[in-house]
């Protein structure tokens, strides 16, 4: 599923610019230790973190997406690094744990 | 949903309060962020987490959690299990990742909401799901206990509340214990219906004679031997009271002793 | 004998805390790894160390999976992504120069104050480097780890450390102030 697929389906919001691209796997987790082990290239990233250091640690994993839930107001300079680096930052009022049972519903399984 | 339910579709191990698995959480919050735990976490959640710290314990306790599922194979320090065994929630550790948790909760969420339902709309009230007779030996204390293991066993096969199994066999085990020290043996019948599980326990020994007397705390006739392994501090009554929903005491002397032990799966009129 | 074509992963991964401590008379800053978090403050000759902050990390060594070579990465504390703030900062300048083959560029740092004396290695650096674009797709960027030694004032560095701070705190973090 490509990432204008997946806005389309769950009414995300996109906050930045982005390239479109294909999604392969869901990654959750606040912490960016967590992001720099385990998250795959081409993951959608979910998070309640919305500090601007989520860029350059989604960046630095080639992250396709990042989701931020529970519906937390996203700081300008966090999107404006999302756009620097093209890398598609959006959001949702749903709490993490609602958002993956839609996602799995979708059939995004982790990769 | 059922914290044990949780604990066995995350195949997870329990580091901290076992007993409390029967307890059910009305929620499920899943974030490594504590600040989000305390601003957005419902009382009576489980929290899933990757934040392995005390801290994580500390703030699910103010949020009024129920139970703490740390990620990854992550464990906690000594001092955070002893703060969820202090604050009677249960701390368990799963290999799985964030994703794979909350897809698992989610399928059990969706697939539990049925099954305990059917259990009591479309069973009749008094059918016998479950009756087994058991005969206790008095003086062989080798098998003390071996009724109350037995009836421990049965009664989680049948996926009974493991809270509830608890108050069974406590009650089971005091009860037994009385005939080893005070009969000569027992029948012990045991019959579980979607409403109730109820123990009937019915000794040939010295009888009671005064039952009121025997159901004060601290009343005990057992002999200095019996004191010596542990027991007699009481005949166990007030215990078996205090772990049951409905206690009847039937005793004459000389012949023996009869008591009726029932728990409710299903308050009377609910 | 040909070298090998090393493939990296990621081996003996610990979580913990990188513990951040600041001395309230001499105000130096010391960093250190620990398993657990700790907030302890105490005295050491005229020093009074006190924590100001635990930060959830992940340490771990790479391995190829080819020769099985093993590289340790144990004396990393983060990476720091460079978000061009001086413009003769050597860091912003190779951001500068690479940006048109697409190419990112963090700082890594060591543990303080025993940072500057026992640099991570060019060599690890490329390792680390190459570690990372094997998990990325590169035809779209590449990313580059530098020393922060190049950077030319740390204490004027507006970088971002990647790294979790704020996670043990029970109030949100409004801003996030500089550790150093």
């Amino acid at each position: 599923m490509k990432i204008q697929e997946l806005i389309q389906n769950l009414g995300l919001k996109p906050l930045s610019r982005f390239e479109d691209r294909d999604i392969s796997g869901v990654f959750i987790s606040d912490m960016m230790s967590d992001a720099m082990a385990n998250a795959k290239s081409g993951n959608l990233w979910i998070t309640v973190q919305t500090h601007k250091s989520i860029i350059p640690a989604a960046n630095l994993v080639d992250v396709a997406a990042v989701i931020i839930t529970s519906g937390k107001t996203v700081p300008q300079d966090t999107v404006e690094l999302a756009d620097r680096h093209a890398i598609a930052l959006l959001s949702t009022d749903q709490p993490t744990f609602d958002l993956i049972g839609k996602l799995y519903g979708l059939g995004i399984a982790t990769s | 949903m059922k914290i044990e339910a949780i604990r066995d579709s995350l195949k997870a191990s329990v580091l901290a309060r076992e007993d409390l698995l029967g307890a059910e959480v009305e929620d499920i919050y899943a974030s490594d962020l504590m600040s989000d735990v305390l601003a957005f976490g419902l009382p009576n959640s489980l929290l899933l987490t990757g934040l392995a710290s005390q801290q994580s314990l500390i703030s699910a306790h103010m949020a009024e959690f129920k139970a703490v599922v740390l990620l990854r194979g992550k464990r906690a320090k000594d001092g955070a299990e002893r703060f969820a065994t202090e604050h009677s929630m249960v701390l368990m550790s799963t290999r799985l990742d964030m994703y794979d948790a909350c897809v698992r909760i989610h399928a059990l969420r969706d697939g539990n909401g049925v099954q305990p339902k059917e259990l009591g709309t479309t069973q009749a009230v008094d059918n016998i799901l479950l009756q087994q007779k058991f005969q206790i030996e008095g003086n062989d204390f080798s098998k003390a206990g071996y009724v109350s293991t037995e009836v421990k066993s049965m009664l989680k096969k049948i996926g009974v509340d493991p809270v509830l199994i608890r108050s069974v066999a406590i009650s089971c085990y005091e009860a037994e214990m009385n005939v080893f020290m005070h009969a000569l043996r027992a029948k012990v019948d045991l019959t579980v219906t979607p409403r109730l599980i109820e123990v009937m326990l019915t000794d040939e020994g010295k009888g009671i004679p005064d039952v009121e007397q025997a159901m004060q705390e601290g009343f005990t006739t057992a002999t200095d031997d019996q004191r010596a392994l542990g027991f007699g501090s009481g005949l166990g009554l007030p215990n078996i009271k205090r772990n049951t929903d409905e206690l009847q005491v039937t005793s004459e002397v000389g012949k023996g002793t009869t008591l009726v032990m029932r728990f409710f799966l299903q308050r009377p009129g609910s | 004998m040909t070298q090998c074509q090393h493939a990296w992963k990621m081996t003996n991964a610990q979580y913990g805390f990188t513990v951040f401590e600041r001395c309230s008379h001499c105000h130096g800053v010391r960093t250190y790894y620990a398993a657990q978090d700790t907030w302890d403050e105490y005295r050491e000759g005229g020093c009074t160390w006190s924590i100001v902050e635990n930060a959830q990390t992940l340490r771990f060594d790479l391995e190829c999976e080819k020769c099985q070579q093993q590289v340790d990465f144990k004396d990393l504390m983060g990476l720091m992504y460079c978000t061009s703030c001086m413009e003769d900062c050597e860091v912003e300048c190779a951001q500068k120069a690479l940006a048109p083959q697409k190419t990112w560029i963090l700082a890594a740092f060591g543990f303080l104050p025993h940072a500057p004396e026992t640099e991570i290695s060019a060599a690890r650096l490329e390792i680390l480097t190459d570690y990372f674009n094997q998990r990325r797709d590169t035809s779209r960027s590449r990313v580059k780890i530098l020393p922060f030694s190049l950077i030319k004032q740390v204490s004027l560095c507006h970088g971002e450390l990647i790294h979790d701070i704020g996670m043990l705190s029970p109030e949100p973090f409004p801003e996030r102030k500089p550790l150093f």
